[in-house]
């Protein structure tokens, strides 16, 4: 069964009413991870392959619409094996190198320079801790930029007002961007403000610290998330998302704001 | 890509640019923001209670021109109007007036926002004069 050991029990009702949901979801997880070779076979000897290679001929294949998960093999989650990840990087690098293919036929010359990019581009995600979040936010259909105005065709519909920032980092924010405004034109005077410069850097510094902080909050929320997933909680899995979506928000805000304060001390 | 004559217009010249006393119960202000760009926006609306026609209305806005234009126009078309013909604006008759291109529709939707989350704020106001008055003191 597909229920983890750690997978909290649900009220039965609950259980039969996800049941058909959980078995196509199942499916779907199955199709992106293991048994994507399977779907297809090799161009060259008919064989099972995976995502790169053929697993029989050892043939390079062409690149399959795969997620980047599924590109290295992974499990779809927030908490990966960097260490793996990174020795599956180097591994296929080496294999999928087009200078390997210099004397092969062109076709596979192709694939094994599309594969290459396809690789590149997989492992820059997935290493990065926020891309990654970010990335696997977008498989779940949520796209951090076009929400804002998603939010706005919710609000005119229902008349509330929308809410997609908090209102407390709104205030901040406009309070620091007239500190900035204030500063600039005192410099365009040719004058100095060495206590607005004071206060700047000292609200920069806990900037940084709030920057810093949000990520380990974000970090925090990689455990729930996996396992609401392991456990098909759509509920838990709705809750954990929307609370990431808000953390990145956050923290795009703030990177914002740090580099405009940077830029106008330096200037 | 350029920005339109419109924009320009605006960013150089912004309408009602300032600010109004958020505590006074016939203001209402919205401040609103994108976090894909960062940008902030603050629109002020004083409402007449008698006609419920916006009579004045100021913004700030810290963000590229297309929001500064954006925001500028909108104050310029809630004036005169009242509550229920504001509400009414769409963010694509901002986007038609100042030409703003698709990589900019979201500064015009931002616009839009502030405009309703400033009616939103007035309205709350006048249904609660009491807590109002208490929040003054």
């Amino acid at each position: 069964m597909w229920l983890g050991h750690s997978c909290p029990r649900r009220p039965a009702s609950k259980i039969k009413l996800e049941e058909g949901r959980s078995v196509n979801r199942l499916m779907a997880t199955d199709v992106n991870t293991a048994t994507v070779a399977a779907a297809h076979s090799c161009w060259s000897c008919g064989d099972m392959r995976a995502a790169q290679f053929c697993k029989a001929c050892g043939k390079v294949q062409p690149p399959e619409p795969v997620d980047y998960f599924s590109f290295f093999g992974l499990p779809r989650k927030l908490n990966i094996d960097t260490s793996t990840l990174e020795r599956e990087f180097y591994s296929l690098s080496r294999k999928l190198h087009p200078d390997i293919y210099a004397g092969s036929k062109s076709q596979e010359q192709e694939w094994s320079l599309e594969q290459s990019s396809r690789l590149n581009d997989a492992y820059r995600i997935l290493k990065d801790p926020i891309r990654r979040t970010e990335y696997l936010l977008k498989l779940e259909g949520v796209e951090l930029e076009g929400q804002s105005k998603a939010a706005t065709e919710e609000a005119r519909k229902t008349g509330e007002k929308k809410q997609i920032v908090p209102p407390d980092l709104l205030e901040e924010v406009f309070e620091l961007n007239m500190q900035l405004e204030e500063l600039r034109a005192t410099k365009k005077l040719g004058e100095e403000d060495p206590a607005l410069i004071q206060e700047l850097q000292a609200h920069k510094q806990s900037l940084e610290m709030k920057f810093n902080t949000l990520f380990d909050e974000l970090k925090g929320y990689w455990d729930e998330w996996d396992s609401a997933d392991k456990c098909h909680n759509e509920q838990e899995r709705r809750r954990v998302r929307d609370k990431m979506v808000d953390l990145l928000n956050r923290r795009s805000y703030i990177r914002n704001l740090v580099r405009d304060v940077n830029e106008v001390l330096e200037a | 890509m350029s920005y339109s004559n419109k924009v320009i217009d605006h960013y150089n010249n912004p309408r009602n640019v300032g600010s109004m006393d958020k505590n006074s119960a016939e203001v209402g202000t919205g401040l609103v923001g994108a976090p894909e760009c960062g940008d902030v926006m603050k629109l002020q609306i004083k409402v007449n209670p008698a006609t419920n026609v916006i009579e004045d209305a100021k913004f700030k806005t810290f963000g590229c021109g297309s929001a500064i234009a954006s925001s500028s126009l909108a104050t310029e078309w809630v004036k005169g109007k009242t509550i229920d013909e504001a509400l009414a604006i769409k963010n694509t008759e901002i986007v038609k007036e100042l030409s703003l291109p698709p990589v900019k529709i979201h500064c015009s939707v931002l616009a839009e926002d502030a405009i309703r989350a400033a009616i939103g704020d007035w309205k709350k106001k006048q249904s609660t004069p009491v807590a109002v008055a208490e929040a003054k003191v």
